[in-house]
């Protein structure tokens, strides 16, 4: 798995490429973590993750709840059908925000 | 004024000529009135209406300014005022047993004439200072039948005359006393039948249900039967078999100490723990031990079960059971010799310290046609028809007499001889055989008895297999990758559309992270093994590890209401399979999950 962080003007943008599992999940737990605990809106890009397990699920809900608990955002964008699919099996599309591009996310972050 | 001359009760036998009074009020005035108390208690359904009634005409009859019924209460500590007539309302007043005038009377059981109240030091001042009103005079008589004291009806302050009560009014009030106390009586014992039919009603309600906890007899070349006669309404004794899904019976007998409803309660858990742990925990000594672990949990004090616990497999005979303190089963084999078969455990619900380890002892018999027996000792110390007990002696030569019966012949034949149906029975009868001369026919024939799923189908599945894949890797995260690819290439050479190869990834991927993850606990060591078989209507696969057995209790799928981090993976696992199942561990140890896809019929399946 690789990542890149950017910032934008609203929000940090995390884009996380490859596969999310139990060999990877650690990492992305950590970047997750580290770019919620800079207290700006996070938007997780999730189009170039093939391949997502509960383990990597475990790190967005861990980082959702970290931001809400210091009142800050994030939100899942442009979310690949492979993990599309790992979330609804777990019934956390309705947990998380998801917006379809990271435009859209950027909108929903400024709102 | 008329009842002031009016004859005491002991009188009233008098011939009918004295019945008339100077003043002309006949004596049977006052029987009238005894008679119609008598018939309004009789037929009244409301003893505390008819009680208001009467203490309402006792009053008026003897003209009294006030009357009061006082009863005392079960256990005969308090006098409770149930009804009242007068100038002041005291119903529902109560006063100590031994307080007032109305206490010595109930006490003493003898019946009083206060002509002043000041004068008597018992007079209990208390009431009068409550309501305001000024208590003169007191009539009082005590109500009690055989010896038991019921209360008392007190009257206050006559109207009439020189407001002094007479001793010919303690005799009438005396009078009707007694049928108020008989009425009470009668309507308590009334109470009373109800209240021990509404019990029976209740323990029968209770044995319905114990009942339906007991399996179903199977068909008679079944190989399994049991019976049970309660000594009582509800039963401390159980037994159970059920089929599992690889054609093999699970089966269980017990018997709860004690009798009675704490026994029935507590067979109701222990029954209800076996069938459903019994489904899952594959081996009986395993499989007695967590339900022992959840008996002493929670167990009363001093209560116990004694319990035989198994499976046996018709398609080779073999029996594999636990005994925890139960008494010895007996092997009858082919060859008429008989083998006791003694616990090697305590019974359930002692200690769970008692056991070494983590299982209970298990025993593994080969049948080879002949028949195992469990019973409880209700079986071996009933009484024959000449009163001796049938003990372990008789109950081997039932079995010889009646060996060539069938499984359920047998059972009755042993039933029948110490349950003749002409006494109550000194325990509760329980009965189980496994009966293995049914199956062996089967054996030779091929066929499989006691399976949910048909025999022509396992046969049918069994034909068409075929493995497609079978790798062995490391216990290491960065192998799953590998693992998830060749699982989706399988899947989309066996006709999966682009959804299911990706649902069965996620299933298969998940289940190999359990294996590194709880079954090797993250060592790197361990191997995984798959094997993905094609079947004509399902995928199946099969993950083997080497680890130590896990407890598949604790596998289950999360609740998803209470969305926290980690733990998912099983229920991916149940989301996507069809059916996801641990199977009885390999005989070399570790743990095999099973998840079978089922394939959507159409022709890309054949591509």
């Amino acid at each position: 798995m690789k990542h890149e962080i950017r910032d934008e003007k609203d929000a940090i943008v995390v884009a996380l490429e490859g596969d999310v599992d139990l060999q990877s999940s650690p990492d992305a737990r950590k970047v997750l973590l580290d770019c919620v605990g800079r207290k700006r809106p996070v938007l997780v890009d999730l189009s170039a993750v093939g391949y997502i397990d509960s383990s990597g699920v475990a790190s967005l809900v861990e980082s959702l709840q970290t931001a809400k608990k210091s009142g800050n955002t994030l939100v899942l964008v442009a979310v690949s059908e492979g993990a599309m699919r790992v979330l609804q099996l777990a019934r956390l599309d309705k947990v998380f925000t998801i917006c379809d591009t990271v435009e859209d996310g950027l909108k929903q972050v400024r709102q | 004024m008329r009842k002031r001359q009016s004859v005491s009760v002991s009188d009233a036998s008098l011939p009918a000529g004295g019945g008339a009074g100077q003043a002309g009020h006949p004596i049977y005035d006052h029987l009238e009135l005894l008679a119609a108390m008598g018939q309004d208690f009789a037929s009244s359904g409301d003893i505390e209406a008819s009680l208001k009634r009467a203490v309402e005409h006792i009053t008026e009859y003897l003209d009294a300014e006030g009357g009061a019924l006082f009863l005392l209460d079960d256990k005969g500590e308090t006098l409770r005022c149930h009804a009242c007539i007068g100038p002041t309302e005291i119903t529902g007043l109560t006063l100590k047993c031994d307080q007032g005038i109305v206490g010595r009377c109930v006490q003493n059981e003898i019946g009083e004439i206060v002509r002043d109240v000041t004068k008597d030091a018992g007079f209990h001042a208390g009431v009068d200072e409550q309501t305001g009103f000024t208590t003169r005079s007191i009539l009082c008589a005590p109500m009690s039948v055989k010896d038991q004291r019921i209360g008392a009806i007190e009257l206050i302050n006559k109207r009439g005359g020189d407001g002094l009560f007479e001793e010919s009014d303690l005799h009438l009030l005396q009078a009707m006393s007694a049928s108020a106390a008989l009425a009470i009586h009668n309507a308590r014992q009334a109470e009373a039948l109800v209240e021990q039919e509404r019990i029976a009603r209740e323990l029968e309600l209770a044995a319905e249900i114990q009942r339906s906890l007991l399996p179903e007899a199977g068909a008679d070349d079944y190989p399994v039967a049991g019976v049970n006669h309660a000594a009582r309404t509800v039963s401390g004794d159980f037994y159970d078999f059920f089929p599992l899904d690889d054609g093999r019976i699970c089966f269980t007998l017990g018997d709860v100490s004690g009798k009675g409803m704490n026994a029935a309660l507590m067979m109701a858990k222990t029954a209800s723990l076996y069938r459903c742990l019994g489904k899952t925990v594959r081996q009986p000594g395993r499989l007695m031990a967590r339900i022992n672990a959840e008996i002493c949990e929670t167990t009363t004090r001093g209560m116990f079960v004694t319990m035989v616990g198994g499976i046996y497999d018709p398609s080779t005979g073999i029996v594999r059971f636990a005994n925890a303190g139960h008494e010895p089963p007996l092997f009858h084999d082919a060859e008429d010799n008989f083998h006791a078969l003694p616990a090697e455990a305590p019974p359930l619900g002692i200690s769970p310290a008692l056991v070494d380890g983590l299982e209970f002892p298990e025993t593994e018999l080969k049948l080879d046609g002949g028949t195992l027996y469990i019973f409880t000792d209700g079986v071996t110390e009933g009484y024959l028809e000449d009163g001796r007990e049938l003990e372990v002696g008789g109950l081997k030569r039932l079995i010889r007499e009646n060996a060539a019966l069938n499984v359920k012949g047998k059972l009755n034949a042993v039933i029948d001889c110490v349950d003749r149906g002409d006494a109550a029975l000194r325990d509760d009868l329980t009965l189980l055989a496994i009966d293995d001369a049914v199956p062996l026919d089967l054996r030779t024939s091929g066929g499989s008895v006691a399976v949910e799923k048909t025999p022509q189908d396992t046969l049918k599945a069994a034909e068409e297999e075929e493995i497609l894949l079978s790798l062995t890797v490391p216990s290491q995260a960065d192998r799953l990758k590998l693992i998830r690819n060749a699982v989706s290439e399988t899947a989309r050479f066996c006709g999966c559309d682009k959804d299911v190869c990706r649902d069965i990834v996620i299933a298969v991927d998940e289940a190999c992270q359990n294996v590194i993850r709880h079954a090797y606990g993250g060592s790197p060591n361990g191997e995984i093994s798959l094997e993905i078989i094609r079947r004509s209507d399902a995928l199946v696969f099969l993950l083997r590890d080497f680890a130590e057995s896990i407890d598949v209790s604790s596998v289950k799928p999360r609740d998803l209401d209470d969305i926290r981090p980690g733990g998912l993976g099983t229920h991916f696992m149940r989301e996507v399979m069809d059916d996801v199942q641990f199977m009885p561990p390999p005989a070399d140890g570790g743990n095999l999950l099973r998840m079978v896809k089922k394939l959507s019929k159409g022709p890309e399946n054949e591509t």
